[in-house]
């Protein structure tokens, strides 16, 4: 192990031996690579290079407000009991389920939900979706809604508080 | 037959190539590698299908875990000394620490990559980091578990110290639709 072989054998403090050619040196670099390769596999295997995802979420400022007719308001509220209630200007609130029964670990909204959405945003290219969350509702539901309307591409999309006025209306839901 | 197994005396495999290429190797793994320091609290990110990536600098992380308590963390340590001279500080010594004690939190509140925070208290916090730092990026680092009562707290947080986009992070979700 770690053996350095040199011809010369012991070496004295002579000028002369010094400056003499070290002919056939030979070491032995087994050891090295070795640690080198442990501490390589060490490191692949525990790097991961991936940065964490994000969804950017813009905030309308709170001085400015946006006047949006009222049939081109879409608006969505959910509730505590993971139902969402749909609704067109004032009319009254549909309730469609937010995921399908089925599948509870794919976060993905029921077809009817999404098909409504879809249909009212290709219908209405004004649409200007109003999403109002319960305070008794999970994150993830937030973070399903917006990744939903992510992906059908709907930029239109904003959050509001759910007030008092929001419970009553769920309540006259059809 | 007998060239087969005629044995190979002294044969050596001339290994220079593959140490270079290993140590290179090695090298690159050695500087790209950053530990990842050790969590306060475990938090289960939902996934979305979003593939922007969190920026590196200057973010101000509030932390929401699964049972709705805050932490709050700031990727600056000039920020995090100007939060702790703002805020903390006036705390300890109304606590009658001493100055030596205040010294030595200032320390380690330095080096904390985020500190819990009470519900109320989060605007203040969220105030002075904006204050300390123009251009920080405010990101959501909040549980699935957690509540909308919470998240939507932060993001009134967020909206009053006039911090209009922000990013929710989650993780990568592969399966299309």
């Amino acid at each position: 192990m770690g053996v350095v072989d040199s011809p010369n054998g012991r070496r004295g403090p002579g000028k002369k031996k010094r400056h003499s050619k070290r002919i056939g040196f030979h070491l032995d670099m087994t050891p090295m690579v070795d640690v080198a390769f442990l501490l390589l596999t060490f490191f692949m295997l525990t790097t991961t290079f991936s940065k964490s995802n994000t969804m950017e979420i813009n905030l309308p400022p709170e001085m400015t407000e946006v006047k949006v007719a009222e049939n081109n308001v879409m608006t969505l509220r959910i509730a505590d009991d993971s139902m969402a209630y749909c609704s067109l200007g004032n009319e009254a609130p549909r309730r469609i389920p937010l995921y399908d029964t089925q599948d509870t670990h794919r976060h993905v909204l029921s077809t009817p939900l999404r098909q409504l959405i879809k249909q009212q945003a290709k219908a209405n290219e004004k649409t200007v979706i109003v999403v109002k969350i319960s305070d008794k509702a999970k994150y993830q539901q937030l973070v399903d809604i917006i990744d939903e309307l992510n992906l059908m591409k709907i930029d239109r999309f904003s959050l509001d508080d759910f007030t008092e006025q929001d419970a009553l209306e769920i309540k006259r839901a059809v | 037959m007998s060239r087969i197994k005629a044995k190979r005396v002294g044969f050596r495999l001339d290994m220079t190539p593959m140490v270079d290429v290993a140590f290179l190797l090695l090298t690159f793994f050695m500087l790209t590698t950053k530990f990842r320091p050790p969590e306060v609290v475990r938090i289960d990110l939902p996934s979305s299908h979003s593939d922007l990536k969190l920026p590196e600098s200057d973010v101000l992380t509030v932390t929401v875990s699964g049972d709705n308590t805050f932490f709050m963390g700031v990727s600056s340590q000039q920020s995090r000394e100007k939060i702790f001279n703002s805020v903390v500080k006036q705390k300890l010594i109304a606590a009658k620490f001493s100055s030596a004690a205040v010294q030595d939190s200032l320390k380690q509140f330095k080096l904390a990559d985020s500190f819990p925070v009470e519900r109320d208290e989060l605007d203040r916090f969220v105030v002075m980091a904006r204050f300390a730092d123009q251009k920080l990026r405010p990101v959501v680092r909040a549980d699935s578990d957690a509540s909308f009562d919470a998240v939507n707290q932060v993001i009134k947080v967020y909206k009053k110290a006039n911090l209009l986009t922000f990013n929710l992070v989650t993780v990568f979700e592969k399966e299309g639709r």
